[in-house]
Formats: C-alpha cells, sequence, structure tokens
C-alpha cells in the first residue's frame, strides 16, 4: 500500500517522489513507499510528529541520504544516478536549511551565507551585497562579522536559512526553520520565504509549528510512521 | 579570473590557519633538495674529474728492447686491433732519460754519472676516449702486457681502481639519498596538506553539501602543494648554490680541490631536481586530497 500526495501535473512538477521508501538497519521503516509530487514554484508544508520521517524525506531531497526503494526526480531527472559533477551542480541550485545548520563555527557569519555563492564562484561585489541584503531581511545586520559560534540558536538558524536562501535557488527546503525563533524571527523568515515563493521558488517547509501553515493557502502534508497523506484544509472566510 | 582569486584567497586564509606545519613542510623540502643536489653535485663533479682523468690516461709498457722503426707499424697494428687509441709514442732510452733530468729538476745532478742504458725501452700508449671503464683498462693493460717483449706495463692502476670505486659508492648514495629524499618529500607534503584538510573536514563537508565541485576543493590544496614544491626547490638550489660558492671561494687554490676544478650543477640538471620536487609536492598534495573528494 503506498501513500501519496500529487496536486500539480507532471508537466509542472518540479519534485517527482514514486513509491519511496527508506528503512535504516535493523529494520527502522522511515519511509514507506511514499509518492509526492512537488510543482515549480510551490510552497509546501510537511508535517507530523517527532520520528515520523520529515526530515528523512528532505534529506532524500538533498542527496545526504539515498531511498531503500523508489524514485526520486528532481526537474525530472533520476537523482540515483547522479554523482560527480553533475550531482554537484544540483546541489548548489538546493537551499537546505539544516535542522541542525551546519555552520562554520569558527567563521563568521558573512563567511557562512558567502560559502554558498563561493562555491558558484559568484562575483565578490555581488557576493557582499546578497549577504547584506539577506541579513537585512532576517534582522541580523549587526552579527555580519560575528563569528557563528557566538551567536544563539535562534540567530544561528536564520544564518543557516540565510545561506539556503542566498543563491535564490529553485528549491529550498527547510526543516523546522522556526524551531528556535520567537513569533518576530518566525515572521521575517517566514517573509522572506513568501516573497522569494512569489519570486518562483519552489519551497518545502518540515514543521510541526502549526501557526507556520495554519493561514497558509499552500499544501499541507502530514508524515505519520512514513506514510504520507495530505490534509485538505478549510479556510472559513467569513468576509 | 574568479576561479584564481578565489584560490588565492583559500590560500591566504590556509595559511593563516596553519602557517607553522606549512613552514616546517618548506623546510623540510628545501632541506630535502638541499641534501639530494649536494650529493648530485659532488657526484657530477667526480665524474667530471673521472672523464679529465680518463682523457689525461696514458700505459706504459716497458719493453726488452727497442723495437725497430720497420716493426713499428706493425706493433700499432697490434694494439690498435684490441682499442681505440688516439696515440702510440716509442721512447728511447735517451728520451727517457731526458725527460726523467726534466723532472728531477734541480736534483738533476744525481743522474751525472749514469748512462741512459739503465732505463727501458718503452712505448707510451693513450687509450681513446671510449676506453673508459677500469675494467675495459685493465683487460687492455693485461693485452700489452702479453705483447712480445713486453716486460712491464704501468697506468697508476691501484689509484685508477680506487678512484673507480669511490665514484660507484657516490653513484649508490645519489641514488639511495635521492629514493629516501623523494619519499620524505612526498611523505612531508602529503602529511602538512592532510593535517590542514582534516582541521578543515567540517568545512569541506558542508561545502560538499552547498554543491561544491571536486575542481573547487582540488584547486586550492594542488596549488599549495604545488607552491611548497616551487619554494621548497628553488630555497634548496639556491642554498646549494651559496654552499658551492662558499666552498669554491674558501678551498680554490693549489691543494687536492683545485685538482676537481669545482663546477656547479649543469642547467639542464638544476632544472630536473626543480621540475621533480615541483612534480612530487604537487603530487603529494593530490593523493592527500583523494579521500575528501568522496563526501
Amino acid at each position: 500500500m503506498s501513500s501519496s500526495a500529487t496536486a500539480p501535473t507532471i508537466d509542472t512538477a518540479l519534485i517527482d517522489i514514486v513509491k519511496v521508501t527508506k528503512t535504516y538497519p535493523p529494520d527502522i521503516m522511515a519511509l514507506d513507499e511514499v509518492s509526492l509530487t512537488v510543482g515549480h514554484g510551490e510552497m509546501l508544508f510537511l508535517t507530523g510528529a517527532s520520528g515520523a520521517g520529515k526530515t528523512t524525506l528532505l534529506k532524500l531531497l538533498c542527496f545526504l541520504e539515498t531511498p531503500t526503494m523508489g524514485l526520486i526526480e528532481i526537474d525530472k531527472r533520476d537523482i540515483g544516478k547522479l554523482s560527480g559533477h553533475k550531482l554537484q551542480q544540483m546541489r548548489q541550485h538546493i537551499g537546505v536549511a539544516y535542522q541542525d545548520f551546519r555552520l562554520l563555527p569558527k567563521q563568521t557569519v558573512y563567511q557562512n551565507i558567502a560559502l554558498a555563492m563561493e562555491v558558484r564562484y559568484e562575483n565578490p561585489k555581488f557576493i557582499k551585497q546578497r549577504v547584506v541584503e539577506l541579513l537585512a531581511d532576517l534582522g541580523l545586520t549587526d552579527k555580519i562579522h560575528t563569528p557563528t559560534a557566538k551567536l544563539s540558536r535562534g540567530e544561528q538558524q536564520r544564518v543557516s536559512i540565510a545561506r539556503a536562501c542566498a543563491n535564490r535557488p529553485p528549491l529550498i527546503l527547510a526543516d523546522e526553520p522556526s524551531g528556535n525563533l520567537d513569533p518576530a524571527a518566525t515572521s521575517l523568515v517566514m517573509n522572506l520565504f513568501h516573497r522569494l515563493n512569489e519570486e518562483g521558488t519552489t519551497i518545502i517547509i518540515a514543521t510541526h509549528d502549526q501557526t507556520l501553515y495554519q493561514k497558509s493557502p499552500h499544501r499541507l502534508l502530514n508524515l505519520e510512521n512514513g506514510k504520507l497523506q495530505e490534509i485538505i484544509k478549510v479556510n472559513f472566510d467569513l468576509s | 579570473m574568479r576561479y584564481l582569486s578565489f584560490i588565492f584567497g583559500q590560500l591566504a586564509r590556509n595559511f593563516r590557519h596553519g602557517w607553522t606545519s606549512q613552514v616546517m613542510t618548506l623546510f623540510t623540502v628545501s632541506l630535502s633538495v638541499l641534501i639530494f643536489s649536494f650529493f648530485f653535485l659532488i657526484y657530477v663533479n667526480m665524474e667530471k674529474a673521472s672523464s679529465r682523468l680518463g682523457n689525461e690516461l696514458r700505459l706504459i709498457v716497458s719493453l726488452e728492447q727497442e723495437v725497430p722503426t720497420a716493426f713499428r707499424p706493425e706493433f700499432k697494428k697490434k694494439i690498435t686491433d684490441f682499442a681505440k687509441v688516439d696515440k702510440i709514442v716509442f721512447i728511447s732510452r735517451e728520451e727517457a732519460f731526458a725527460r726523467l733530468s726534466k723532472q728531477l729538476g734541480r736534483d738533476s745532478d744525481i743522474l751525472e754519472d749514469l748512462d741512459p742504458s739503465f732505463l727501458p725501452y718503452t712505448v707510451e700508449i693513450f687509450p681513446a676516449g671510449d676506453l673508459k671503464s677500469l675494467t675495459r683498462i685493465k683487460d687492455f693493460s693485461d693485452y700489452l702486457g702479453s705483447l712480445p717483449g713486453a716486460v712491464k706495463v704501468q697506468y697508476g692502476q691501484e689509484w685508477l681502481e680506487r678512484f673507480g670505486y669511490f665514484i660507484s659508492l657516490l653513484r649508490m648514495i645519489v641514488i639511495l639519498s635521492g629514493s629516501l629524499l623523494i619519499l620524505t618529500s612526498v611523505f612531508m607534503v602529503s602529511y602538512t596538506i592532510r593535517l590542514t584538510l582534516e582541521s578543515r573536514q567540517e568545512e569541506l563537508e558542508i561545502l560538499r553539501f552547498l554543491g561544491a565541485t571536486d575542481r573547487y576543493i582540488r584547486g586550492p590544496v594542488i596549488v599549495e602543494g604545488f607552491l611548497l614544491g616551487l619554494l621548497g626547490a628553488c630555497s634548496g638550489l639556491l642554498s646549494l648554490f651559496f654552499l658551492f660558492q662558499w666552498i669554491k671561494n674558501h678551498f680554490s687554490g693549489p691543494g687536492f680541490l683545485n685538482f676537481f676544478e669545482l663546477s656547479f650543477l649543469p642547467l639542464a640538471n638544476s632544472g630536473s631536481i626543480f621540475l621533480i620536487a615541483l612534480l612530487l609536492c604537487t603530487c603529494g598534495s593530490l593523493i592527500s586530497i583523494r579521500k575528501y573528494l568522496k563526501v
């Protein structure tokens, strides 16, 4: 039996996940025949209890894990067959805000964010401009030259999000982006995501923070024991 | 251009983080190049001296009696049938006596009451340039000794043999020291770069997740190895040059070293040592980066 959520048509699909299963040794099933289609420019929320498989699904999409079974296509390319230069090029087009941030603690906020653009050999002037812009969006302007080890968890999370958005990639994966944020900072992050989404970026947000998706018009998918199901939201618009 | 500026930026960052180990590696590479090229310099000079000795080599055959003029062409033919020679000179007792007198200089008066007849008739044979190896000279000497009327053959055999063995020993030292120093250089460079990479492992992992290509990660590391080789080889060879100049200035004049007419390594040899050091250091860096490209 497979669990699936397929809102967009195949023609507009950016991500196509077909019957993907992921098991960890000895026999822990993180994902059970999950199928999902995500369209170009779509914003999607992935929810579920801790250990439901949200992070695993994001890890599969950013090549940190490989599926035990099934097929994952991004932009019509089977990512299981990508390797070497092509894999690295694909990674450049996916911005990932990791749950554990994955920042370089000795390097400054600027250096951490710039890294994502440096690997694409972007112009140093452009990099500087973009970093300043992102820090202003996320309320971290005054921290630009601070080593990330000296930041609070919430600030580190925002740096990680800024790095994911730096290249304006076609796909952004955010794992619990508001996990360490206060409502004001969450609002800054979500504003940034919405703006990028309006510009055409596909964004997948794994979260169990209901405030992020409650009033959102975007698709909400629920993972439970490795199975995926779409939640149909009913908007009570009384106006 | 952007790639180059990135490489040099990364190099500067690496140097700031691990300059002590890099300076130590540079020192090791320089020392390795210096030691190897020093032995090589001695070897080259000895080879040169040996070649000069070869050119000046002559075999003196003492004869029971003078070879009559009519038989001299046949005698010469017998010699040239065995080996190529540059020159064959027949020396009469009178000529030999005159030479001896000249050699004795002020003490030549001791010969006053003597008659040239106490000296043997001799033939001086100057072997051709290709007769260089000790074995060939020895064979030639044995052959000359077997010629009819030959009593004794002299060519400074013992001295030449010692010199030959010394050159062989030196050649072995050059080969062994070269191999060991090559291994040391490669090991040191790859070890230093590996240490730098170990300290950057987290960064490299994140870089891979951000989509850094092999070229992006490999570039600065290869350039680092290349620069270590370049600077190490330059400073090693420069140190050798100054050492050579010092030896030449302090030991020139009449004496043992003057016999050799010391000369520095030919450009082709210095260039080869330089290129090999460069290549080995670059290879050392390539070896160390391999495992980090598998993330």
